[in-house]
């Protein structure tokens, strides 16, 4: 965790609190604004309801490996983004961009993932413009 | 049984018609949503089918337009109980609602939205939560919708019948003929005019089965709730919708207002659900310890 490169980003959290809400729940368990670059071995991907799940297992400085959960929205919220069941696989080297809870615990959602073919994918989330008149 | 297969066939008989109208030629493939498509312009509009609602409809501003997560379309939830006209025993029951969106939000683990534990929404909160994909099939007797989220439908009356009256427990259809309340209420629809569809329902599930939207808002089984479809042109249509519960609320509001956007009948959409087993694991391994439990 400590190898965890922390930038914390003014701009950033008035951008993130102007994005709609999640589909699943709200902002209230994460640390918005914060944002937390992560690069790490993929564990495991659950493409599923309600939010998929990544499993990343990251290296800190002093060797020790510490089991990161990023989470996104739904399948159906992040595929029009570009995320699918096969983005990542077990053993892929992945950097992934989270947004940290709010407890302290290395968990996350998803803004951002370089996928191990180079592939960026953007926010895991719900985004788009307010609903129209 | 014959009647059953009819209603069947043409209900499906009307994408199938709409293909010779695609604008999206035959890409030969399974389509997906596809929310870059041109802005409608006097160059590209075409005139609006007369009395027809038929095609697969996403929410015009993109894929996540009208997820409503922050509270009704028309009034996100801003936390200050006079945004609303609340009667007393309204306000208790918001309050005593605990949400995972909006003002009043609290974590994950800590929240009793019926959601959660994957309770149907209801009418007419399933017209507040995560519209995305819309599919709407008519035939000259109903308009059935299919919503995304849970993969549910519903059917609106088109035939002439009379809205039922509302009695203490349920509705009565006529003649004493005395029904149960349903998540989806008792809907009727007549055509305004020739683009301008509106619908009435009654009959929905008490406030202890199911809430207005996200953020906790409460509604009761007391509801009129109005819907009007208002086709713009051949790609566009208006979606609003007005309350009338004077159980929770003084007085009638509008609670959304969006515009939604035609999609190529053939786009395949994506599975949306809730499963009770994929919530629980969800809460194991997420919910529940970001929540600190």
């Amino acid at each position: 965790m400590k190898s965890a490169r922390l930038v914390v980003l003014a701009v950033a959290a008035g951008l993130l609190l102007s994005l709609p809400l999640s589909a699943h729940h709200g902002g209230t368990a994460f640390d918005v604004g914060k944002v937390v670059d992560l690069k790490g071995t993929v564990k495991e991907w659950v493409f599923s309801n309600p939010h998929c799940l990544l499993f990343l297992d990251v290296k800190g400085e002093n060797g020790q490996v510490t089991q990161w959960i990023a989470e996104g929205q739904a399948p159906n919220v992040i595929f029009p983004v570009g995320y699918r069941k096969d983005s990542f696989k077990a053993g892929d080297v992945v950097t992934v961009t989270v947004e940290p809870v709010k407890n302290g615990q290395p968990m996350g959602r998803i803004l951002k993932a370089v996928l191990a073919n180079g592939k960026i994918l953007d926010r895991a989330s719900s985004g788009g413009a307010p609903p129209k008149p | 049984m014959v009647s059953r297969i009819g209603l069947f066939v043409a209900l499906f008989a009307i994408p199938v018609g709409l293909l010779a109208q695609s604008p999206n030629p035959a890409p030969g493939g399974w389509l997906i949503p596809q929310f870059n498509q041109p802005p409608i312009t006097d160059a590209n509009r075409k005139p609006a089918p007369r009395r027809s609602l038929a095609g697969t409809w996403g929410p015009a501003g993109g894929n996540s337009a009208a997820t409503q997560g922050g509270g009704v379309a028309a009034r996100p939830n801003n936390g200050r109980a006079e945004q609303l006209p609340y009667t007393p025993y309204g306000l208790d029951a918001y309050r005593s609602h605990k949400a995972l969106e909006g003002a009043d939000a609290v974590l994950p683990a800590d929240g009793n939205d019926p959601r959660n534990l994957c309770e149907p929404l209801g009418v007419p909160r399933y017209n507040h939560y995560n519209v995305r994909m819309t599919q709407i099939m008519q035939d000259e007797y109903k308009v059935a919708i299919l919503y995304h989220y849970d993969n549910r439908w519903r059917v609106i009356w088109t035939d002439g019948r009379q809205l039922p009256t509302l009695v203490e427990g349920g509705v009565d259809l006529g003649g004493g003929d005395i029904r149960e309340p349903r998540f989806f209420g008792y809907s009727v629809g007549r055509w305004v005019d020739d683009y301008t569809f509106e619908v009435t329902t009654i009959g929905t599930m008490p406030e202890d089965r199911v809430w207005l939207d996200s953020t906790g808002r409460p509604i009761s089984d007391q509801v009129r709730v109005t819907e009007t479809f208002r086709r713009m042109d051949y790609d566009t249509m208006v979606w609003s919708e007005t309350i009338d519960d004077p159980k929770m609320y003084t007085k009638p509001w509008e609670t959304m207002r969006f515009q939604l956007r035609l999609h190529d009948p053939r786009t395949d959409i994506q599975e949306y659900y809730c499963s009770p087993v994929e919530q629980e694991r969800y809460n194991r391994l997420f919910g529940n310890t970001v929540s600190g439990k």
